[in-house]
């Protein structure tokens, strides 16, 4: 009874949250393809593509009122920010931090413990910077329903998320399977040394890696913070919900990431049609347990050598 | 193979690092001013509270209304020597407040505190101050079972959240007419305490519920909780779809803000009410002055700007601190004078042990309340009070007894 008439609703928000996570989870599957590495610090690379988007939309628009063409624009510019500034942010991260401990050969464990301070630095830093306030984040889009699934209306805000997180997911997938970038990415994550004697510029690939990745998460933070506001700790759930969906469709597995995103953010939302809202988590990550007990290795594998 | 011991290594750190995120949290001493007077017999006030951190403004308004009562009474000469401030800040939090006390109890100045500000602060520290024979009266603490502790030397001269959760109910069901309820709360103690005591009454002032819910804290609002945002436009589907005419949420403002987005963005045009958790203006700015409009909010902090007994506290509030005085401050101001009252009887040498037993008979008419306690050390008369977003501002109503009559 409180399934059914859930449903519909409960459905197009999974997935909307589904394709936000789909997007970060990309960074850290990337990643992880190219270094072997989870990169922690991805959580704030989404927190600072938020706060890029944000400060330039609310710039923009200072104290009018944008609607129509206008907003609609404003959103594009803000998604387009929050990717530049996401992509700058995961460069500086790999220069700054990961690099200079490959050249020094540095075991595992020391990338892990600089991802977390990484993360620890970029949120402390943003918190200094833009102040430990939440920021409201303006309100550009229209909520008029266009149509409805079952009970639930779909809003621009439901086709916006989906249309551009389907997009840049293709875009990413044929980047991946049919560009010199990708067979580089590919090569580098198949074996880095035989890649490397076959004339691959390692680390070209590797900054490029960070960089792609850090679009995609920027963007979704500027996406999410259209209808969430904007805190200097607000990368953290999102962003361990994200390398949990990376987990759970395969680590290292491009269309993994995406299948794993969606899963998570269904059954998330599935989970609490009846139940107290407190127990999403525990739903969700019983489910996701129960999943790596039978498949270790993910939904699909790992496997970004050979993702296409 | 390689990857998985790596993922092995990952997932117990990762856990590691959310469980260090989640108690980080960080002590600094106030900055105390016993700036003595020079010449005569002196004696200290002390305040804990928030003055630094995301909660400061709250904090600062309180000790700005404590240190305008002490000039007062220092330059009208009320008592045959002087008071002097000595300020304790506890960030708000459970884990600053303990060394916040230590300071105040170490002061052998210091004969009564006004604080903590916090419900969670004032739990922390009670225990504390009670050993110490300290006396300790708070102007804001609500949180009802804080009086069930048996702290010795603890006053609440604030209402409790009995106070304001079922005349919450009775105005949605009876005034306002919201006869189906969803009621949320957000896990923390507050919250649970708020939403228990507005949800027994629904049903007695002829309501129902037409859902109840629990939302946990979210990370964008609080850091270090583990609450997801996503779960917002969840929680409004629920709403809409349960037909519920009003909303009450049971928690803070931020989180509320998040809340209340979610359910006008999903088209959800029924009553939104709150405690005094979320009465601040960042609830406004956070949901949107739109999506606020029409929000009900109720708070045991009385609007001195809406008092006909405060114009004079405003005006010399203003001159001296530069602002208008904000929630609590005239609650701390009172506070303090009822500290003040008590000592005129205490002769030329109070002690802290000689306040703890006079404080209790204290029967004080301040500008927000009269404050004179029963003998579980709770105001006598609790009050409320109910405001609206009107205009993208907080609107007093009145007092939520007489709203609800």
């Amino acid at each position: 009874m409180c399934f059914t008439s859930n449903f519909w609703s409960l459905t197009i928000d999974g997935l909307n949250n589904g394709f936000l996570y789909a997007l970060i989870a990309l960074g850290y599957t990337l990643v992880y393809g190219v270094l072997q590495l989870i990169n922690f610090a991805h959580s704030e690379v989404f927190m600072s593509g938020a706060f890029g988007g944000l400060l330039l939309t609310q710039a923009l628009i200072g104290s009018s009122n944008p609607t129509g063409l206008t907003a609609a624009g404003y959103v594009a510019l803000g998604t387009l920010m929050g990717a530049l500034v996401g992509a700058i942010v995961a460069f500086m991260l790999e220069r700054v931090a990961y690099r200079p401990l490959r050249q020094r050969h540095a075991p595992r464990l020391a990338f892990l413990i600089t991802a977390i301070g990484a993360s620890y630095f970029l949120f402390s830093l943003a918190g200094h910077l833009f102040g430990r306030d939440v920021y409201p984040a303006p309100d550009l889009l229209s909520h008029k329903n266009l149509f409805s699934i079952g009970s639930r209306g779909i809003q621009a805000y439901d086709l916006l998320v989906a249309g551009s997180a389907i997009g840049m997911l293709i875009l990413l997938d044929r980047i991946v399977a049919h560009t010199r970038l990708g067979q580089g990415i590919r090569a580098v994550a198949q074996d880095a040394e035989t890649a490397s004697l076959l004339g691959v510029n390692i680390d070209r690939v590797i900054s490029q890696t960070f960089i792609i990745g850090g679009l995609l998460g920027g963007a979704a933070g500027f996406l999410f913070c259209l209808v969430n506001n904007v805190g200097y700790t607000m990368g953290f759930v999102p962003g361990l919900k994200a390398f949990t969906a990376a987990v759970l469709g395969g680590i290292g597995n491009i269309r993994g990431a995406v299948l794993g995103g969606i899963a998570l953010g269904l059954v998330e939302n599935w989970g609490v049609t009846c139940v107290r809202n407190s127990w999403r988590d525990v739903i969700a990550f019983a489910i996701l347990v129960l999943i790596l007990m039978f498949r270790p290795t993910g939904l699909l594998g790992e496997r970004l050598g050979r993702s296409a | 193979m390689d990857t998985k011991h790596v993922i092995r290594a990952a997932v117990p750190i990762a856990v590691g690092a959310v469980l260090l995120a989640g108690c980080g949290g960080s002590s600094s001493g106030g900055g105390g001013n016993g700036n003595s007077n020079s010449g005569g017999k002196s004696f200290s006030i002390g305040y804990q509270g928030p003055l630094s951190g995301g909660n400061a403004a709250l904090g600062i308004n309180m000790v700005n209304g404590v240190q305008l009562a002490l000039d007062q009474a220092n330059a009208a000469k009320t008592l045959p020597y002087t008071l002097n401030l000595v300020k304790a800040d506890d960030q708000g939090s459970a884990d600053g407040s303990p060394p916040a006390a230590q300071k105040e109890i170490g002061d052998s100045s210091v004969i009564a505190v006004v604080g903590p500000a916090f419900s969670g602060a004032t739990d922390a520290a009670g225990k504390i101050y009670g050993q110490a024979g300290l006396l300790i009266a708070t102007p804001s603490a609500t949180l009802p079972t804080l009086t069930d502790e048996g702290f010795p030397t603890f006053y609440r001269a604030v209402a409790d959240d009995y106070a304001q959760g079922p005349p919450d109910a009775d105005y949605l069901v009876k005034v306002a007419g919201k006869k189906k309820i969803f009621l949320v709360d957000d896990t923390t103690d507050y919250g649970k305490g708020l939403a228990a005591a507005f949800k027994a009454e629904v049903t007695k002032a002829g309501g129902s519920l037409a859902g109840t819910d629990s939302a946990p804290q979210t990370s964008t609002c609080v850091p270090g909780a583990t609450g997801s945002t996503s779960q917002y436009p969840s929680e409004a589907s629920k709403v809409k779809n349960s037909g519920a005419d009003a909303v009450f949420y049971a928690g803070y403002y931020c989180d509320f803000g998040l809340f209340a987005k979610a359910l006008r963005n999903a088209g959800y045009t029924g009553q939104l009410m709150s405690g005094d958790g979320s009465y601040d203006s960042h609830y406004i700015s956070g949901a949107g002055a739109k999506n606020a409009e029409g929000t009900l909010l109720s708070c045991q902090c009385s609007s001195i700007a809406d008092n006909p007994k405060g114009a004079d506290f405003v005006t010399q509030y203003k001159a001296k601190f530069g602002q208008d005085p904000g929630a609590y401050s005239a609650e701390a101001y009172d506070v303090t004078n009822s500290i003040i009252d008590v000592l005129k009887g205490l002769g030329s040498s109070p002690t802290r042990d000689s306040v703890v037993k006079a404080y209790p008979s204290v029967d004080y008419q301040g500008l927000t309340k009269e404050i004179t306690f029963g003998a579980d050390h709770n105001l006598k008369v609790q009050t409320a009070f109910l405001y609206k977003v009107v205009g993208g501002k907080l609107k007093y109503l009145g007092d939520l007894t007489d709203l609800t009559k």
